[in-house]
């Protein structure tokens, strides 16, 4: 037999035990070096060992429970998706583009973790693994070819036991079962499972190492005698086109997924939580400050933070207030959509980012804008990193997300109930005067947003430093220019009047336009530029999308220059 | 045996350190897989030849030595060539300024590609993670803008403008400061690194590396200092270098494939890495297929 | 009292002091020594500190040391309040000095390979990289069966002592030599361990660990 890189096989890589907590573990699997992290949440993960930036070994890395950080550059990596969520050397950037790791599906399962080459088979237990407590023995690593290890293990069965093979590289005498990992082609891990908990467990583990340690031994003679086997040659598969170059900015169009609206539950009074999980498998990568697009049942499109924490994929968690239910698109959420029920929302989206490289973050919240902040404290949070959170809410107005909240390291301050003389004075000295690496996050009703924003601005803080979000587009649109249109692949020049969006013009001439708010907050009409200067009017582009001018809302903005050229 | 590019094989190749070597001793080493022994002549002059059975610490004469490769000497080290060199060695014009410390760090092996070893040596995006409180601490971690052309008329790559923000940029120094780099790749296995210097703002100290390819996966980093420092003693700046080369090491080492890919579409570059990219175009455009992955034609 | 460590940055053997002067807190000045390539270790002022040529030398006062292992026991007993490094326990004392012999034979074996490769010393190659391997297994399966047991470290003491300082710098260098770790995975956890002391400090070429997940 020989060892095929493309082997569809799942064969055991670990033990359970091997994988303590924030450890990371080295394996390896068909000539293909692996990285094998449990994350906080008990969650195995069998990663390619290669940082996709440089090549650098992920074991080298830091498992930080959530997120692994690699050695080299300090990228991190979220817990099941693989996908990058932070770039410390460009640390105001949201990473765009859609940077992940290679993963290998995994089980854990009879106290070993399973992985094969790639998914094309199912993974199903051996015959006979169901209804035992199994006992794992004290894995052997063995320099000899995986055949030779498995037909000496055979050579192991007792007289009266005959050996009973089973698929993938296994044999079976009564309740002792041998898996051969195959690590290469001239070197494989022993894996022993007995079928019940042995009465002197330690005893036991010994008497098996002995009789395995004396196997390892005749195989390596063995193998010493034989020219060595050429080692598999495991290629490396390449990175998307997309992200080959170094593009100022990749904006990409977000994919609609389904989600099943999991729990359902009322946060504090007046503000509901919905946890929304995928129909299989894990959702998307997010970073911190991140929303979703929730498209609702009636046609609107709104959007909501993600509150989760680093690694934690399996479904997001929004806060929804209840009180703006009067307006439409909170109302069907907060009213018709029930546990169980399926909803479209978009990938997340990043434009309220947080910078990890701060010697300090300040982040301040008013009401239902806890959302993004309580994501952000709980990255932050995972990473030692200092910050401070204050949570204002209105007398009366209980807490959403307090447990959340109180588990957390940092310093949380709740106002509850300040009269607005003493919001701005609380605001002034929750900032502080500013010094260099200092970051201030808002998130909340209009007034204080502007409240924060003049406070800092008085106490020497930078813009830079300021960071706030929008949900909605309260800024009013200056329609007042008059320019022209060229749609490039539809090879027809438009004039876009005063008072006229350039997606009426278009839509006046027959084109079909997609659109949601047309408001300029959900990137439904987002277009490529391919000449002439934008005058941004929305707010779903982050700054430096919009300083890249190479991209626009057709439904708010408009031109600076005489004539733009788009790609429609 | 891998076959040598022309242009890596008609290239200045640093093989030893000069005061290392003393005269009629044979030393040998490995360059690009090619077995070398190398001594100095009772001048000093160097004598390179490809080994035969000679062994390291043996005595010779080297006006034996008939059949020998080009040599030349150049900022403290012994270059050669299995071609057909040029005249000169690319410049460091500061190195022959009088009043500056110049010294050889030591010659440390790695396991990785000469290019590789390049590639780190031009990047700042590192220098919190691995030269953790020297060159860099988090927080501080952004790589801002800077420039890189590819001067025509020089032969090589040029970053300007690199800054970074250092918690020991200087012995004097107590708080954080931003220092600001200047690198130069003047031949595809050297790099020169310009910082500012602590003691006199008008001009800079210079740290080098040239690498001397000894397969395609593994190298040897010979360090060059040439430093405006009147008070550290050749010891202390040994020192300093060795600590942060040793701290590179580990990484480079397990970087892998261990040859430097130019298909873009291996690796992931950010903009942090303009630099990289430069170097790698530059190799590319250039045919050097020693110790790289070439692109798939 | 006043030490000075006569010091070569990339010298595991040099870094096992600082490592444990480090966790117990204590002041000392280094005289940097030009092992590579300048070979001061050879120099008549350093051969005058020690005949065997040899790093790292500590002088405590007028009291002149050298061998790591021999210094760490020093160290440990002159000044750890504690008596957990270098417990005066007979047995612990004997368990000790067996993983300060074994320290010497990781030095003889992974530390050579290191030399080998990256200082270009004359030694086999093979024949370190084979021992070191033989050693890294004896010791991956000793703290596998220790971590049955709730043993974390080398010795059988619920805490660390000097056998795991000695242990550790040529273990955790051991890829320099082209030694692989990734068939000793207790071996692995263990140096994390290591790494989680506190007051750890590292030196080139050894990265510190994330920190522990803290219990609830």
């Amino acid at each position: 037999m020989t060892l095929s890189l493309t082997d569809p096989t799942w064969y055991p890589i670990a033990s359970s035990e091997d994988l303590p907590f924030r450890h990371v573990y080295q394996g390896q699997l068909l000539g293909r070096e692996l990285a094998v992290w449990r994350a906080d949440d008990g969650n195995v993960n069998v990663w390619e060992n290669r940082c996709l930036h440089r090549g650098v070994r992920l074991s080298i890395g830091i498992n930080e429970g959530g997120e692994l950080k690699c050695q080299y550059h300090g990228w991190r990596y979220a817990n099941r998706s693989a996908g990058c969520t932070y770039i410390p050397a460009h640390p105001a950037d949201a990473p765009a583009r859609r940077i992940q790791n290679r993963t290998y599906p995994v089980r854990e399962a009879y106290g070993l973790i399973w992985s094969a080459a790639n998914e094309e088979q199912a993974f199903r237990p051996f015959s006979g693994a169901e209804g035992h407590d199994w006992f794992a023995l004290r894995p052997v690593p063995v320099n000899a070819a995986p055949e030779d290890v498995l037909a000496a293990l055979v050579g192991l069965a007792p007289d009266d036991q005959p050996a009973d093979q089973l698929p993938g590289l296994a044999v079976r005498f009564g309740g002792t079962y041998y898996f051969v990992q195959p690590l290469d082609a001239g070197r494989a891990v022993i894996r022993g499972l007995l079928s019940e908990q042995p009465t002197d467990p330690l005893t036991t583990l010994r008497q098996y190492n002995e009789l395995l340690g004396k196997l390892r031994d005749r195989l390596e003679r063995s193998a010493a005698r034989k020219p060595a086997p050429a080692p598999l040659q495991p290629s490396f598969e390449k990175v998307s086109a997309e992200l080959s170059t170094m593009p100022d900015i990749a904006i990409p169009r977000g994919n609609t997924i389904t989600v099943v609206v999991k729990r359902k539950w009322t946060s504090a009074d007046g503000v509901i939580g919905f946890e929304l999980a995928a129909r299989h498998g894990h959702l998307p990568t997010f970073q911190p400050g991140a929303h979703i697009d929730i498209h609702l049942p009636n046609g609107m499109t709104r959007q909501y933070s993600i509150t989760n924490g680093p690694g934690e994929l399996m479904s997001y968690i929004i806060g929804v207030k209840a009180e703006s239910a009067g307006k439409g698109g909170s109302k069907v959420l907060v009213e018709t959509v029930r546990e169980g029920d399926l909803l479209s929302i978009s990938e997340p989206r990043n434009n309220f980012p947080l910078r990890r490289d701060a010697v300090r973050s300040v982040l301040i919240a008013g009401g239902i804008g806890i959302t993004p902040l309580l994501s952000m404290a709980r990255f932050l949070d995972k990473s030692s990193l200092p910050y401070e959170l204050h949570y204002f809410t209105r007398a009366g107005e209980t807490v959403a997300f307090r447990s959340e909240l109180e588990a957390l390291h940092g310093k949380v301050v709740f106002h509850t109930g300040l009269p607005r003389t003493e919001i701005g004075t609380t605001i002034a000295s929750a900032l502080g005067q500013w010094s260099m690496a200092q970051h201030v996050y808002v998130c909340g009703p209009g007034p204080m947003l502007e409240t924060v924003r003049a406070t800092a601005a008085a106490q020497g803080w930078p813009e830079e430093a300021i960071h706030y979000e929008y949900f909605k587009n309260d800024k009013v649109i200056d329609n007042s220019s008059s320019f022209d249109v060229e749609l490039a692949r539809s090879a027809m020049t438009l004039h876009v009047p005063s008072g006229k969006t350039i997606m009426e013009v278009m839509r006046e001439v027959g084109l079909t336009v997609p659109s949601s708010c047309e408001q300029g907050a959900c990137g439904t009409c987002l277009t490529t530029v391919m000449e002439g200067e934008v005058d941004h009017q929305d707010v779903y582009l982050n700054d430096s999308e919009k300083a890249s001018n190479s991209c626009m809302m057709t439904c708010v903005s408009r031109a600076k220059s005489a004539r733009l050229v788009l790609d429609i | 045996m891998p076959s040598i590019d022309p242009i890596t094989r008609d290239l200045w190749q640093v093989i030893a350190a000069t005061d290392e070597i003393l005269p009629g001793i044979v030393e040998t080493t490995l360059l690009l897989d090619i077995r070398i022994a190398l001594t100095r002549d009772v001048d000093g002059n160097p004598v390179v030849w490809r080994r035969t059975d000679e062994e390291q610490g043996d005595e010779i004469d080297p006006e034996t030595i008939m059949d020998r490769l080009p040599a030349i000497t150049g900022y403290g080290y012994i270059w050669t060539s299995l071609g057909t060199p040029p005249a000169e060695l690319f410049p460091i014009p500061e190195y022959a300024e009088p009043d500056r410390k110049n010294m050889s760090c030591g010659s440390i092996g790695i396991h990785v590609s000469a290019p590789r070893a390049v590639e780190n040596f031009l990047d700042m995006g590192h220098f919190p993670y691995v030269h953790t409180d020297i060159l860099g601490a988090e927080p501080h971690t952004e790589v801002k803008e800077y420039d890189v052309e590819v001067s025509e008329e020089r032969d090589e790559v040029l970053a300007t403008k690199c800054r970074f923000i250092q918690p020991r940029a200087a012995m004097s120094a107590t708080s954080a400061i931003e220092v600001e780099y200047v690198y130069r790749v003047p031949h595809p296995f050297c790099s020169v690194l310009y910082k500012s210097c602590p003691e006199d703002e008008s001009r800079r100290d210079v740290i080098a590396i040239f690498l001397q390819p000894m397969t395609e996966e593994r190298c040897r980093a010979h360090l060059l200092q040439s430093m405006i420092d009147s008070t550290s003693s050749i010891t202390d700046l040994r020192r300093f270098q060795q600590t942060i080369f040793g701290q590179d090491k580990p990484i480079l080492e397990n970087q892998y494939p261990k040859r430097l890919p130019l298909d873009p579409r291996s690796e992931t570059p950010i903009r942090a890495d303009k630099s990289a990219i430069a170097y790698r175009r530059w190799l590319s455009q250039k045919g050097i297929t020693y110790g790289v992955i070439p692109v798939a034609s | 009292m006043a030490i000075t460590l006569y010091d070569f940055e990339l010298s595991g053997n040099c870094y096992k002091l600082r490592l444990l002067m480090s966790i117990l807190k204590l002041r000392y000045d280094i005289i940097p020594v030009d092992f590579y390539p300048g070979r001061q270790h050879k120099s008549d002022w350093f051969l005058r500190l020690n005949p065997f040529g040899q790093l790292p030398v500590l002088k405590d006062d007028d009291l002149i040391l050298s061998d790591s292992g021999a210094i760490l026991a020093y160290l440990a007993k002159q000044y750890d309040e504690t008596g957990l490094w270098f417990p005066d326990d007979p047995a612990i004392t004997a368990e000790i000095l067996r993983w300060h012999a074994v320290a010497d034979d990781i030095t003889a074996t992974s530390s050579a390979a290191r030399l080998a490769l990256g200082f270009f010393y004359d030694f086999d190659i093979e024949k370190a990289q084979k021992g070191a391997h033989r050693i890294f297994r004896l010791m991956d399966e000793h703290l596998w069966f220790g971590e049955r047991k709730d043993r974390d470290w080398l010795c059988s003491p619920a805490h660390p002592t000097t056998a795991d300082i000695a242990c550790f710098p040529y273990v955790m260098l051991s890829e320099e030599g082209g030694i692989s770790r990734q068939d000793y995975p207790a071996l692995r956890r263990w140096t994390d361990r290591v790494r989680r002391i506190p007051g750890f400090t590292v030196m080139s070429g050894i990265f510190p660990a994330g920190r522990a997940l803290e219990p609830l």
